[in-house]
């Protein structure tokens, strides 16, 4: 098996920016400009801070390559990791959805290794599918036990889990 | 999430720009302002300087200036927490609504948390004993809270309160305490008023959540993934807790954006009536005299809360149960 690259889509990254770069101003501008009442200058501060960590993460995001390999999944960026699939000890698929009807949501997967960060990745990331079908079968060969929501997800996916039999 | 949250928070500040500007403006359509009811009581009167006193008062209240610097001054101001002048008694507004808005999220905060815990409670109920004594006790409370306008609850219970007990329902303390600080006599004065206000005005929102909970609570029990646990041997309450209510509870979460801004509209006729010291009747007398600075203030409020509550809801939705629905798109 070759190795593979995967970045989050620059579009997406971009998008990502400008909301940051939007809320950080928003935020920051009435706290520098203005004569601000403390309780909503707090308020506003934490709307700063939260947008402010929006931008970090996204710049973060932009400057990681993943490489996908046979042995390995790392997170090649100033916020490194490896996880090592014969070493998986940690896998979560989650989907979030704010509608009622479930639809229109994300999934983000949470994948350690022994003595590793743990690496979370959303599914915007170009290549997700491989890298939760890589994720299962390594947890497959370990023994790794999943949460009942993490396997419905990988169900839902169409990825089959060895030795993990559904419940009710 | 942190992405959905930002992207949430962003949109929330031009949402609330556009309301606090249409709010402005609606408020002031009608002919006439604040002033004009003044001035016709003092030509009632007779008051031969009544006309120099209403441009007085105009220049006062800047009324004398296009709608749209009214609008940005007013606008400008809520960073200071200044909201300009209320016509009604030429104060502050933010002076007027600190400890009635206080006593008002008490007091909607209270209701929501007795429209949570009884639907919860009865709707499960009444789902798990269907066509049993209790649904049908649910059911018939159900139909009772959803028919009976809460201000007629209100009137009914100031009676039966009056006539046959001897009490004084109207009022959130004891006379006492009003104008007092806060101190632990007046919270619990306040806890005590606080019983009948909270449900006379959490009926309705109670009735229509046990009767959407029952609903959705009995499709998810009659699904097949019910069954197979049930063969599978399951113990009830634990496949009731696991899979059927995570279902169920869905709508029931995404309802509680909704239930702030109905509660607190449905609270204003009901404040009317027992007297209450909240934002409501005050409301009401803004919009009656065109007040547009604490009528705008307080829906501001309004649209606030509106808008955090949904983006609570969507969280707690999005929290709930972190697994595709089957039938729902799965990736974005």
């Amino acid at each position: 098996m070759s190795s593979a690259d995967l970045r989050y889509p620059r579009q997406t990254l971009w998008a990502d920016y400008v909301r940051a770069g939007a809320g950080v101003l928003l935020c920051g501008a009435p706290l520098l400009a203005l004569e601000v009442n403390p309780w909503l200058a707090l308020i506003l501060a934490a709307g700063f801070v939260l947008f402010a960590l929006f931008l970090v993460r996204t710049a973060l995001r932009h400057h990681t390559r993943y490489v996908l390999g046979p042995d390995t999944l790392c997170a090649d960026g100033p916020a490194g990791a490896v996880v090592e699939w014969n070493r998986l000890d940690r896998l979560k698929l989650s989907y979030f959805s704010t509608k009622r009807d479930r639809s229109d949501g994300w999934m983000q997967l949470t994948l350690g290794s022994a003595g590793g960060r743990t690496l979370r990745i959303d599914s915007s990331l170009d290549g997700f599918h491989d890298v939760v079908e890589r994720a299962a079968d390594a947890a497959g060969q370990t023994g790794l036990t999943m949460s009942e929501a993490t396997r419905a997800n990988l169900r839902a996916m169409g990825i089959a889990v060895a030795g993990q039999e559904a419940t009710a | 999430m942190l992405r959905y949250v930002a992207r949430r928070i962003l949109l929330m500040i031009p949402t609330l720009f556009v309301i606090s500007a249409l709010v402005y403006f609606i408020i002031d359509l009608p002919p006439g302002d604040c002033v004009t009811s003044q001035i016709d009581e003092l030509l009632s009167r007779g008051d031969p300087d009544a006309m120099a006193r209403a441009d007085e008062l105009r220049q006062m209240y800047g009324l004398n200036h296009p709608l749209w610097q009214r609008y940005l001054h007013w606008v400008s101001g809520i960073f200071r927490w200044d909201f300009g002048l209320s016509c009604q008694d030429t104060v502050p507004v933010s002076d007027l609504i600190g400890e009635r808005l206080a006593l008002t999220i008490v007091m909607e905060t209270c209701t929501i948390a007795f429209i949570w815990i009884v639907s919860f409670i009865i709707g499960v109920y009444a789902a798990t004993h269907q066509y049993k004594m209790g649904d049908y006790v649910a059911s018939f409370i159900g139909f009772v809270g959803l028919s009976i306008p809460n201000f007629l609850l209100a009137l009914v219970l100031l009676y039966v309160g009056k006539v046959y007990f001897g009490l004084s329902i109207g009022g959130l303390m004891d006379p006492e305490y009003i104008e007092q600080p806060m101190s632990l006599g007046k919270a619990w004065s306040v806890a005590q008023h606080l019983v009948i206000p909270v449900i006379v005005i959490g009926m309705s929102g109670t009735a229509g959540m046990i009767r959407r909970l029952r609903a959705n609570l009995l499709d998810e029990l009659q699904k097949q993934y019910v069954v197979t646990g049930r063969a599978k041997g399951l113990a009830p309450l634990r496949l009731l807790i696991k899979y059927p209510l995570r279902h169920a509870i869905n709508p029931f979460v995404a309802d509680i954006g909704g239930l702030l801004p109905e509660v607190i509209s449905g609270s204003v006729i009901v404040s009317v009536v027992l007297s209450l010291p909240t934002t409501g009747p005050m409301l009401l007398g803004a919009l009656k005299t065109q007040d547009v600075n604490l009528a705008a203030t307080f829906l501001l409020f309004v649209a606030t809360l509106t808008v955090v509550g949904m983006l609570v809801s969507d969280l707690a939705l999005a929290a709930l149960d972190p697994r595709i629905r089957f039938g729902a798109s799965s990736e974005k």
